[in-house]
């Protein structure tokens, strides 16, 4: 069944069961998200970007954890939804390592995207939360221990997009989050064995990382 | 002790966990238990150890390793014969437990979280033990000890120091 | 049915009284050791060790009682003796060492002189001995959930029995289950985990969820790095909680109980799986209980030690073998939980209190405490009180009466300066909220929380923005890593903290302290972000004037922040050559001037304040003050009297 919704003066329809961020993208209605992906069971809600406000509700949500429901209003420019979008925002970025001249993800890149969105810059308003030692050399770290991927923790949001793809395209997921709270990263742990790895035949995970964050060792 | 009895001791150790391991069944809900059990017998999580859990679960090493890096409780380094863990839950805060750490760290010349060369100590800090009326603590093992003071911390060690000795020159006579 | 199940029972029950009678009614002494954690800690198992000894060497019978905690941290260890042909009532001895042991031993059971000035009370009110009921950390509790806890062995399944344990459990089983929710709904009983959520409704949610598998789960994880009291009632009586957990199973139609315990609690986890055993050689739990046809498989399910898997989501991810992330709720636990199926979490405290409210009813427990937060509150009251520990309080009692009545105020003649309530998620109160009744929201309305229990009282020499970034490095290092906010923003947070204790704070801190901390409130996926930057909030709002002199003059009011402070010694109290802090400094900076009087080298000194400590009262020289600058300057002589 189709329900009708209404997204800032914009009338849309979604099918019932629908998460409301996934509804607004399907009408071209744009909210900023790093961590959702079409048919996901579970979102994970992670990122807090796609904040918006629901009439009857005091505070803004993030629409990817929303099930449509009919006569929704939704508003997704009020100057609540934009502080927390900016702020989060900015939280990302003073934890990323700004190189887009010579990353990958130049002009592709969802960072480089949220930012022009929000009209905010790519520096962070916070001091930047990287290793002593990337502030100092201006290098960033590269985990290097894959045989086949290399990945690069300054750069990476943790979005976890790579995790849900791999596991959807080959039942297990052959990385994963490691370690805890500031410190998490994304580990490929355990997997020198080529023979057991798909390897470069399926580049899921290069492929969906929305900062290149997993690149392919050869190319890089 | 010999060397080959080191090895041996450790090749004893390993069978014994893979034959406990391969007793839980096959449920990724044991993931944890398991990795709690191999623990308790190693004071660690060896690098063989996580591969024999993943093999045992029919899941992908990272995961386990994903896991265990996740809790506070499983280490990967073997920890000191006298591990020492202070105090820095809430009443040990306000009463100064830092100062009670950093006398550890100066006096063992190690940081929290490390083990000295010599594998005998090794500080980690902890949540409250429980005995916040005795603010500061300090547990040497499993013996607690209550209302530290930095001066406290010199004589504490040097008493297992001596202990550790006399031991030694125990052994040494005993062999003669 | 319900003919074996009054046989099953009435035979259980007989045993345990008779056994019990039979071990109150023995003529010879009884010794009773408080042998939780705390106990322990406090060195109860030496103290036992010397009453056994000394007992043998004495040749006396008597029996050696183990119990749980009571409570009374303060006085630990703590032994209760009954030597009922002396012609005294029991009596409670504090802080009972080794050698106090042999001593009473001696003294008290052999020649009958309980040693008057070693007496704490009596426990009960008679003509000869002052009774500890007749104090207030006795006598203004009101014990509901700990009633006994520190009275009986927690490993001993019939002592619970003996007291009216399992009896209410009993009369459940022949209830409609419907009805027994009713009461807990009309009890207003709220989880006691933190947020106060109405248990009767969680579980009448849970009951009409539709499941095979239902689980029901005791959450005593207790992440709070200043609460214990979770642990202190799993040691201490075990089979309350069992008992309350089983019930809640049957209500909702649970066939499947779980424990979930933190590793860090050996002791408790050691209890709890011998209390199941032994409620199972009973036929209280497993299959067909008591003929009852009702089966409830309960395990220990041990948490590996993480704050964050106090949360429900994160909870059940843990005991999936998952990394303990919370998940976005809905769907709620209670309609889709551990394996997709209907769970109910519910606290120790909260489960504890069922049975009681069960065998005296709804109206009881609502004439207890306040309109809207009915029954008790444990606390655990540390810091800077007299008599530190466990506390349990009807609700509305005020935190005056709490701290300054019961737990005996703030020693050593200082001044009150704020309480901490809530732990890591709470905040921090001053003195004109004293009068603040504690009920769930009334704490809510002050800017605090009931959280954990936990409750840090602060003096004049504390210092609440070291205390918030104690806080802020907790929550920082436990958050999960999951939500942008909470993983980035507590690190921001302690960040600007950090530098504020250091000296090195500027103008506009205090702003971006408080929007971040607005912004990590509103932002964050679970309770853990939701609620870390309370503290902040809370000790900006009451506190402004501190956090303004650590940026401003670079001073700490409280002292307590160390690259604020310096030492420095008083040279018109010094004694010439008493040299008592000389020894005592860790890092050798304290030094002899020319004239013999000493002086700290402020390069080497890491401001552990043993000197102070150790300098004679009589003498009284060392001195402490922020901002550092105030210490006079004394120079290190050139050579040799520094070090011989
Ligand atoms: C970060 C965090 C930590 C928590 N820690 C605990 C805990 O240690 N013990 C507990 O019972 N509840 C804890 N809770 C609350 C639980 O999620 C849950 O609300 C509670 O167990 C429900 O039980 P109740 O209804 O009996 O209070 C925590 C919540 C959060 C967000
Ligand atoms: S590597 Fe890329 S896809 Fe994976 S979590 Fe990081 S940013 Fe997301
Ligand atoms: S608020 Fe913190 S603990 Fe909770 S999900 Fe987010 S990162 Fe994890
Ligand atoms: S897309 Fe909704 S929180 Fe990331
Ligand atoms: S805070 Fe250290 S024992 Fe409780």
């Amino acid at each position: 069944m189709m329900l009708n919704i209404l997204i800032d003066d914009k009338k849309i329809e979604a099918e019932e069961g629908k998460n409301l961020l996934q509804a607004c993208l399907d009408n071209g209605i744009y909210i900023p998200n790093l961590c959702h992906v079409k048919d996901m069971a579970h979102p994970q809600a992670s990122c807090r970007l796609c904040f918006v406000e629901i009439e009857g509700e005091k505070k803004p949500v993030p629409s990817c954890s929303v099930t449509v429901r009919e006569g929704m209003r939704v508003k997704t420019d009020t100057p609540s939804v934009r502080r927390l979008q900016r702020s989060a925002f900015h939280l990302l970025l003073s934890r990323h390592f700004i190189e887009c001249k010579v990353c990958p993800a130049n002009r592709k890149c969802e960072l480089q995207k949220i930012a022009k969105f929000l009209k905010v810059g790519l520096k962070s308003n916070y001091p930047l939360l990287l290793p002593k030692a990337v502030l100092e050399t201006g290098k960033q770290e590269t985990d290097e221990s894959h045989p086949i991927f290399n990945y690069y923790p300054n750069r990476c949001v943790l979005c976890g997009l790579c995790i849900h793809v791999c596991r959807t395209t080959h039942g297990i997921a052959l990385l994963t989050f490691a370690k805890r709270g500031i410190d998490t990263v994304i580990s490929f742990y355990g997997e020198e064995d080529v023979s057991r790895l798909p390897g470069d035949k399926c580049l899921a995970c290069v492929n969906i990382c929305p900062v290149s964050a997993i690149t392919l060792k050869s190319l890089s | 002790m010999a060397h080959e009895e080191i090895l041996s001791e450790q090749e004893a150790i390993e069978k014994d966990i893979r034959s406990r391991v391969a007793a839980f069944e096959k449920a990724r809900g044991n993931l944890i238990p398991i990795l709690q059990m191999i623990q308790e017998k190693q004071a660690y999580l060896p690098p063989e150890a996580i591969n024999t859990v993943a093999a045992h679960l029919e899941i992908p090493v990272c995961e386990v390793y994903g896991v265990a890096t996740f809790y506070n409780q499983f280490r990967f380094h073997p920890p000191g014969r006298h591990p020492v863990k202070v105090c820095m839950g809430t009443a040990c805060h306000v009463k100064a437990g830092d100062v009670i750490l950093e006398n550890f760290e100066r006096k063992l010349e190690i940081r929290e979280g490390q083990t000295t060369p010599d594998r005998e100590f090794s500080i980690e800090r902890v949540a409250c033990v429980g005995c916040c009326a005795l603010a500061p603590v300090a547990l040497i093992g499993d013996t607690v000890h209550g209302h530290m003071a930095p001066s406290k911390v010199e004589g504490l060690l040097l008493r297992i120091r001596i202990e550790k000795e006399k031991a030694e020159r125990e052994k040494v006579r005993g062999e003669r | 049915m319900t003919e074996t199940l009054h046989q099953c029972w009435t035979a259980i029950r007989e045993e345990a009284k008779a056994r019990r009678n039979a071990f109150k009614e023995a003529a010879v002494p009884k010794i009773h050791i408080g042998m939780a954690t705390c106990g322990i800690a406090s060195g109860a198992m030496e103290t036992k060790k010397a009453f056994e000894d000394a007992l043998a060497e004495q040749n006396i019978e008597a029996r050696i009682h183990t119990v749980g905690c009571a409570g009374h941290c303060y006085a630990e260890p703590v032994v209760v003796i009954d030597h009922p042909a002396s012609g005294f009532p029991p009596i409670f001895y504090h802080q009972v060492t080794a050698g106090k042991a042999k001593m009473l031993t001696n003294l008290f059971l052999k020649e009958g002189d309980p040693r008057f000035e070693h007496v704490y009370g009596a426990t009960e009110i008679n003509e000869l001995i002052p009774s500890v009921m007749e104090f207030p950390r006795f006598n203004q509790e009101k014990r509901i959930i700990m009633e006994k806890c520190g009275r009986i062995d927690p490993e001993d399944i019939h002592e619970y029995i003996a007291e009216g344990g399992y009896e209410t459990l009993v009369k459940v089983l022949e209830l409609p289950p419907e009805q027994v929710i009713a009461e807990i709904e009309k009890s207003g009983l709220r989880g006691r985990g933190g947020a106060g959520f109405p248990t009767g409704r969680k579980w009448a949610l849970a009951r009409r969820a539709h499941g095979e598998n239902k689980i029901v789960i005791c959450n005593a994880d207790e992440g709070d790095p200043g609460a214990y009291m979770d642990r202190t009632i799993l040691e201490s009586n075990p089979h309350q909680i069992l008992e309350g957990l089983m019930i809640c199973a049957y209500t909702v139609g649970a066939r499947k109980a779980l424990i979930y315990v933190r590793a860090e609690y050996p002791l408790a986890v050691k209890l709890v799986t011998k209390a199941i055993e032994q409620a199972k050689e009973l036929k209280l739990a497993g299959g067909n209980i008591l003929g009852t046809g009702f089966d409830l498989d309960i395990s220990v399910f041990q948490g590996s030690g993480a704050f964050v898997c106090g949360e429900e989501t994160a909870l059940i991810q843990s005991i999936e073998g998952q990394r303990g992330m919370p998940l976005h709720r809905p769907p709620y636990p209670v309609e889709k939980g551990l394996g997709g199926e209907p769970t109910v979490i519910n606290n120790v405290k909260t489960l504890a209190s069922v049975p009681p409210i069960l065998e005296h009813g709804a109206d009881w427990y609502r004439s207890i405490g306040t309109e809207n937060s009915p029954g008790t509150a444990i606390f655990s009251v540390v810091g800077d009180v007299l008599h530190a520990g466990l506390v349990e309080i009807p609700m509305g009692v005020s935190l005056r009466t709490l701290i300054f009545d019961i737990c005996g105020g703030v020693p050593n003649k200082k001044k009150f300066k704020a309480v901490q309530i809530g732990g890591p998620s709470g905040g921090c109160l001053p003195e004109h909220f004293l009068d603040t009744p504690i009920d769930f929201d009334s704490l809510t309305a002050a800017g605090a929380m009931m959280g954990s229990g936990g409750m840090v009282v602060m003096n004049e020499d504390a210092c609440v923005v070291n205390v918030s970034r104690f806080f802020l490095d907790f929550t920082q290092k436990e958050s999960c890593g999951k939500c942008t906010f909470c993983r980035i923003g507590t690190c921001h947070l302690l960040g600007i903290l950090d530098r504020l204790t250091k000296g090195e704070g500027r103008e506009g801190d205090i702003e971006s302290l408080e929007s971040l901390s607005e912004d990590i409130k509103d932002g964050s996926l679970c309770g853990l972000g939701k609620t870390a930057p309370n503290p902040v909030l809370t000790s900006i709002r009451y506190f402004r004037d501190e956090y303004e002199a650590h940026i401003r003059e670079k001073k700490c009011p409280g002292k307590m922040c160390r690259p604020l402070t310096a030492f420095y010694i008083d040279l018109d109290k010094c004694a010439r050559g008493c040299d008592a802090c000389v020894g005592c400094c860790p890092v050798d900076a304290v030094f002899t001037t020319r004239n013999r009087k000493k002086g700290i080298d402020q390069a080497l000194c890491v401001k552990c304040g043993e000197c102070m400590v150790a300098c004679p009262p009589q003498y009284d020289a060392v001195r402490k003050v922020s901002p550092p600058e105030l210490a006079p300057v004394i120079e290190r002589p050139a050579t040799k009297e520094s070090h011989p």
